[in-house]
């Protein structure tokens, strides 16, 4: 079957966001949890096989590879209504169930170790579809098996299927509260290497914002997982939509992404949803709803930060600017009304765009599911690339530059055969990750163009992290 | 009309009154056979219903001295059967006064009644008497000159059929012979030879003579009513009027000859109409609408006859009561009672008036037909006159006739049975069954009335094609329902046909034949044949509207697509359209519509890739092919650029883009030397990415989509099946310029450019990597052999090797360079596209165009490059674009400059 996606879920977080995914599908496209298609869902106009395939008695089955190395949430989804849904055999537990202990490393080289029974998998799911488009990989950069044994296996799949798309649905720590995984920021800055030099293209989950969203918006306490990874899990199916319900483009994953990422390295995207309501305020609602949505107001509010799935803080420089805009609009919209609000928003300029390139806001209208009741008449998704994602990573290298001023924590590093000799890993880690929040810098101004040759010495950097310093330094 | 109402109640009273006169008869004469007792009753009748004149003068007794001394003789006669004959025609009278009539004719009835008596009572002379009776009822019947419609009713009881030529006038004198037997009169003298002189042995008088010259005016008079000459007046060759006679105009009175020349005019309007009426004149309208208008003034002539014939027996009458007064017998005649010019003047108005019309309606009418006859006279409804207005009318409904029954034979049976080309609706012989929807039927203008306005002349078309349609390309015979109620409306009420307010029963029957047939074409159409799913089939497949399928199917075939033009065959290709269909949402349509996408391989020219001849073809057969055929070429158009663009996008994301995110990752360590170069590349490849996005997101959303939408409503709330087709032309029209086939040769070009240029960048590309990769390997290997030889211990590069690698660095670095130039040469080619596109797009008096041109610089990117673009566009601001200058690789200005190469090594 055609243009289709193999999903890896992996570690704790990726597991319980991809579950939530599939759940979220099974609903869409009218599969129930065991597999078998609804009596109700013969509408037809959903393309189910980008995502499963269907076994010889017609189950549908997801194209999912779910890995972890404890059992705990793999053994919560085989032990729930959906447990019949996936394949037994792409449900792959380590041996010893111990997990990585939040350990990069420790994932990083179980990943190693267990790269043939993995890839075993992978590589049968690969080969049963007809023409595979790429991967979607869901996982936390935080922890330990989705980061350390993610990174491991996006590089591997780097270099196992140089031409397929490697899409990544990553997962950041909430920065407000103090974490209790003290190696954090070394996980996250390992992580974001490979995130910048593997991945096609990175959907950033942030974890901060998502909390904030629950809290500000959804008037949620305190959000449970399980209201954080809906949201999530509304993301995912509704940024995969147009791929799922085809209709005149932006039907395939490369169709999606190519015209988002200009460069190679500013492949990360942050994503904006609106409405955002939750369950307890569908009552609220009726209030709310004093006039009718237009195309436009959900144009407009995809542009707010406060509707943004990244925190990225206070823009104090007020520079940063959106790359690519990409706004995938469901529900009952008027197609005229769409240029016309994108004339809107250019007239009123809502949104600051890149100076070196031209540029512009893309919409997709798509279909939406016809078994999913939704109270909202409009809704909207927007993929976004922005240069203020940087200020993300900044802070995880101030994090990581902090603890890594202080050597804490590197024993358990240590222990693992990739930082068996020296440190550098982690060095090199950083030299990427600052020389991407230069780039996401530049990019923010007119000369973008000529970044290449500061970026060509930083570049060099890495191979000798002196070159590679004075590179950046020159770059800023 | 009116006549004939009149001849009834003449009729009625007749018959009454013939009841009471035979009862009266019978009193005073006593049993008679039954022979001689009607022709008595048919005189006796005769007096009263033709007189409504004065008393006639001989009686010089009142009516009651005449009915007083009736009753006297009757008295002396004594009784007959037992019954008081006096007193029974006493009865009688009364019946006859309750009866309405005239006083003065009861008079003369009573006086002739009293003569009759007496008569019978002096057996001896009757000679005598009956000459008087005659002359009585004669007298009387000469007087109807202004009644002449009553004399039709009286000939209707006394001689079955009251004619012009004179008929009536010779069976009444031989009714008189007859009955009377005393005076004998030679009908076959009498009859024809009107003109001729009466009466031969006359005696020889000053006054008789004048009486006959003047009888001979006012005989010319007449004659000249009906076009024919006589003495003194005479036919004028070259206008056709009628002049006086020199030779014999001398004895006329000026005022003689005035009257008559003004009388003669008649005669002159009258020779016009019949030249009109005339087919072989030549100056006739022609058509059977044509043919309806000469036998309508056919019919108006034959009126006209009549009147005249009953001048002409007025004028006989006259002349023979003169005649039998000059014999010296019977009353005495007057000048009151003779039929005079000055009459005559006051008689012709009316039918002049009449036929004066009739000559200007015939005359505005000639040598025309059809629709155009008709206009004409509609022009001249709407006379003030009412009786011109109801003239009008009749001609008009005369005329509109025929073309209703075509109307209604075309609308209810699609048939054309119109040998003069004078119906609006026109058939195409030479067209063929499978263009008879849009060419085989066509509205012939000229001949469409003016009453009929375009809309009603569009349904009648309409529903005849549809009938047709239905008949010949769907092979349905049945007849509509109510089909012979429609008929009949349709067929009668030929009056309403030019009604101003189209709201008359005819028009509400064509308007539900319209509705009926088209509503059934339409629902044969949209049910069995699916036009809407073909159509639908049309957008999702020719104009790529089913994302998923296009790039399945692109990806099935990019490998045929690559080929050369000359090794690509048909059949390859429709097993991968069929497997596209098969995998992708497309197999939920319809197999009926699947089945008719094809993929057809045009016939290549030198360099054509697969690309530019490969095409999906929409084949459709039956009824929709007589709908969509015509359609059909605007779709391969379209198809075109639409395939174009795809393939754009194709290479641009799935080679070029692809390309560089996978080479990314892997020529990471090389970044150094091609850093620059390929941040270049990126960057210029995303600023193309947005151009074919945004213009693919335009073509595909903006125009087609938006358009479709559009056309969807618009089928849902068609009624008629030319609804949907004249929306789904304009929707094609519209995608036309929206997809910028052959409108503006300048975008067209441009966008040619860009289009070229991205092909340059995918060649430039794959070139520029496959030395990167080379270099690559080369220093693996080098790596490698440094590596083994470590192993081995011994050092292994040598200086040579040394030598050899940096040579290559060099080699390498300067192939790089030159890459470098060779990006930039294709990016300023493809910058100077698209400004000239923007340009186009920005001066281009097509608002859409000028949105989607802001579209494409969303962020005023190019605005800013290009200042004309900001400038208000006029013709000079165009003109001195600077776009060529900003292009110049060595202006300062351009973004494409690559900083000067380092001068490290």
């Amino acid at each position: 079957m055609p243009s289709e996606i193999i999903t890896l879920q992996l570690g704790q977080c990726g597991n319980q966001i991809g579950f939530e995914f599939w759940k979220r599908l099974c609903l869409e496209h009218g599969i129930s949890p065991s597999g078998v298609l609804e009596d109700f869902a013969n509408d037809g106009m959903d393309r189910k096989d980008v995502f499963f395939y269907q076994a010889d008695d017609d189950h549908y089955i997801p194209r999912a590879v779910l890995l972890d190395l404890e059992p705990r949430v793999i053994n919560t989804i085989m032990g729930s209504a959906y447990s019949k849904l996936y394949n037994p055999e792409n449900v792959y537990l380590s041996k010893h169930g111990g997990g990585a202990g939040n350990n990069w490393a420790s994932g990083y080289s179980q990943g190693d170790k267990l790269q043939e029974e993995v890839f075993d998998i992978i590589d049968r799911e690969a080969d049963g579809s007809d023409s595979l488009e790429g991967f979607i990989l869901c996982h936390s950069i935080a922890g330990g098996t989705g980061s350390g044994m993610g990174s491991f296996i996006m590089e591997r799949l780097a270099d196992r299927y140089p031409k397929k798309l490697i899409q990544t649905y990553s997962v950041f720590p909430n920065q407000d509260e103090i974490s209790d995984v003290v190696v954090q920021p070394y996980n996250s800055m390992l992580t974001l290497r490979r995130l910048t030099t593997a991945a096609d293209s990175v959907v950033v989950l942030d974890n901060t914002a998502l909390n904030r969203i629950a809290c500000d918006r959804l008037h949620i306490q305190n959000p449970s997982f399980s209201q954080i990874n809906n949201l999530v899990s509304t993301i995912m199916s509704v940024s995969t939509t147009t791929l799922r319900y085809p209709s005149y483009m932006n039907n395939n994953l490369i169709g999606l992404m190519a015209p988002l990422i200009p460069t190679p390295q500013l492949h990360f995207l942050m994503t904006g949803y609106t409405p955002l309501t939750s369950d307890s305020d569908v009552n609220s609602q009726q209030t709310v709803n004093v006039r009718k949505t237009t195309v436009l107001d959900v144009m407009r509010r995809l542009l707010q930060p406060k509707n943004m799935m990244v925190s990225t803080g206070p823009d104090k420089s007020n520079h940063h600017c959106y790359i690519s805009i990409l706004n995938i609009i469901q529900g009952e919209v008027d197609p005229s009304q769409v240029h016309k609000s994108l004339q809107r928003i250019r007239d009123r300029k809502m949104a600051q765009f890149i100076p070196w390139g031209p540029t512009s806001i893309q919409v997709a209208l798509s279909r939406s599911s016809p078994y999913v009741q939704s109270n909202h008449r409009v809704s909207g998704l927007m993929l976004a690339n922005h240069t203020s994602i940087c200020s993300l990573f900044e802070r995880t290298l101030n994090q990581y530059d902090k603890l890594r001023k202080r050597g804490a924590f590197l024993d358990q590093f240590r222990r693992e055969d990739i930082f068996k000799d020296d440190l550098s890993e982690l060095d090199e880690s950083r030299e990427i990750v600052d020389c991407l929040v230069q780039e996401y810098a530049a990019a923010t101004r007119e000369d973008y163009m000529q970044f290449s040759v500061k970026r060509g010495a930083a570049g060099a950097g890495d191979a000798k992290s002196e070159d590679g310093r004075s590179g950046t330094s020159g770059g800023v | 009309m009116s006549q004939e109402n009149s001849g009834a109640d003449v009729a009625g009273l007749t018959s009454r009154l013939a009841d009471l006169l035979s009862d009266l008869c019978l009193t005073i004469e006593g049993k008679q056979p039954p022979q001689v007792q009607d022709e008595t009753l048919a005189r006796v009748a005769k007096c009263i219903t033709s007189n409504t004149g004065s008393p006639y003068h001989s009686i010089s007794l009142s009516e009651h001295e005449c009915v007083q001394k009736t009753m006297k003789i009757l008295r002396a006669r004594g009784e007959v059967d037992g019954i008081d004959t006096a007193e029974h025609f006493y009865e009688l009278y009364k019946k006859l006064l309750q009866i309405k009539l005239d006083p003065q004719v009861r008079h003369s009835l009573m006086g002739y009644l009293l003569s009759m008596a007496d008569k019978q009572t002096a057996n001896g002379e009757a000679g005598l008497l009956s000459a008087r009776s005659d002359n009585l009822s004669q007298a009387l019947g000469n007087r109807t000159a202004s009644s002449a419609n009553l004399t039709a009713g009286v000939g209707s009881y006394a001689t079955g059929t009251s004619s012009h030529n004179g008929n009536g006038l010779s069976e009444r004198d031989a009714v008189d012979g007859a009955g009377c037997g005393g005076y004998s009169y030679d009908p076959t003298q009498s009859s024809p030879g009107l003109g001729k002189k009466t009466l031969p042995n006359y005696v020889e008088m000053q006054a008789q003579q004048k009486f006959d010259e003047q009888q001979e005016i006012v005989l010319n008079a007449i004659y000249s009513f009906t076009g024919v000459q006589g003495k003194y007046l005479k036919k004028d060759v070259v206008t056709g009027r009628f002049k006086l006679d020199p030779n014999s105009s001398e004895s006329l009175t000026a005022g003689q000859a005035g009257m008559l020349l003004r009388l003669s005019e008649l005669g002159y309007y009258y020779d016009r109409v019949t030249k009109f009426a005339d087919v072989s004149t030549g100056f006739n309208a022609m058509g059977c609408m044509g043919q309806a208008l000469m036998s309508k003034l056919k019919e108006e002539l034959s009126e006209f006859h009549g009147q005249v014939s009953e001048l002409h027996d007025e004028m006989n009458l006259y002349r023979k009561a003169q005649m039998n007064w000059n014999a010296g017998c019977g009353g005495e005649p007057s000048d009151k009672h003779e039929l005079t010019l000055f009459k005559l003047l006051a008689w012709y108005i009316k039918p002049l008036y009449r036929l004066q019309w009739l000559t200007k309606i015939a005359d505005a009418c000639q040598m025309k037909k059809g629709g155009e006859l008709a206009s004409t006279v509609y022009d001249l409804l709407d006379n003030g006159h009412s009786m011109v207005n109801k003239l009008v009318v009749d001609i008009l409904t005369a005329i509109c006739g025929p073309l209703v029954r075509m109307i209604s034979k075309w609308m209810l049976e699609g048939g054309i049975n119109d040998l003069h080309s004078e119906f609006f609706v026109e058939s195409l012989n030479d067209v063929g069954a499978d263009r008879l929807w849009h060419d085989k039927f066509r509205l012939r203008l000229p001949m469409l009335p003016k009453f009929v306005p375009m809309d009603l002349a569009d349904k009648i078309l309409k529903t005849g094609k549809c009938i047709n349609f239905l008949r010949e390309i769907c092979e349905m015979q049945g007849l509509m329902k109510g089909r012979d109620e429609l008929k009949k409306v349709m067929d009668n009420k030929v009056d309403q046909f030019f009604s101003y307010v189209p709201d008359t029963s005819w028009h509400a029957a064509v308007e539900t034949c319209y509705q009926q047939t088209s509503k059934h074409v339409l629902d044969i159409m949209v049910g069995p044949h699916k036009l809407l799913d073909h159509l639908q089939g049309m957008r999702r497949y020719l104009l790529l509207g089913q994302g998923d399928f296009v790039s399945i199917l692109i990806e099935n075939m990019k490998d045929e697509l690559e080929r050369n033009g000359g090794d690509i065959y048909a059949h390859d290709l429709s097993s991968m359209l069929d497997a596209a269909l098969r995998c992708t949402n497309a197999q939920y349509d319809d197999p009926d519509i699947l089945n008719h996408l094809d993929i057809v391989v045009q016939r290549p020219y030198i360099g054509d890739k697969g690309w530019d001849i490969i095409s999906l073809k929409y084949i459709v057969q039956g009824p929709l092919a007589t709908m969509l055929e015509p359609t059909m070429p605007t779709y391969k158009l379209l198809f075109k650029p639409l395939w174009r663009m795809k393939h754009m996008e194709f290479v641009l994301s799935m080679k070029i883009w692809q390309e560089q995110m996978g080479n990314a990752k892997t020529l990471r360590p090389m970044n150094s030397e091609i850093g620059k170069a390929s941040h270049r590349l990126n960057l210029f490849t995303s600023e193309i990415m947005h151009f074919i996005h945004q213009m693919q997101y335009y073509v595909l959303f903006e125009v087609i989509e938006c358009n479709w939408v559009e056309l969807q409503k618009k089928m849902q709330q068609a009624t008629a099946l030319d609804d949907i087709l004249e929306a789904h032309e304009k929707f094609l029209q519209t995608i036309k310029v929206g997809c910028f086939v052959g409108n503006e040769t300048d975008m067209e070009h441009s966008l040619e450019t860009v289009y070229e240029n991205i092909i340059c960048l995918e060649t430039w590309q794959s070139n520029f990597y496959k030395e990167c990769f080379q270099e690559m390997t080369a220093r693996q290997e080098l790596a490698k052999e440094v590596q083994k030889s470590e192993k081995q211990g011994v050092y292994g590069l040598t200086s040579e090797l040394t030598l050899q690698r940096d040579q290559e660095k060099k080699i390498f670095a300067q192939k790089i360079e030159t890459a470098c130039h060779g990006l930039e040469v294709i990016a300023s080619a493809y910058e100077k596209a698209v400004s000239n596109f923007l340009m186009a797009l920005n001066s281009s008096h097509d608002p859409n165009l000028q949105l989607f041109g802001t579209r494409l610089d969303f962020n005023e990117y190019y605005k800013k490059r290009d200042t004309n673009l900001s400038k208000p566009l006029t013709f000079e601001h165009m003109r001195m674009s600077n776009v060529f200058s900003l292009n110049n690789r060595n202006s300062p200005n351009s973004r494409f400059v690559i900083h000067a190469p380092t001068t490290k090594e």
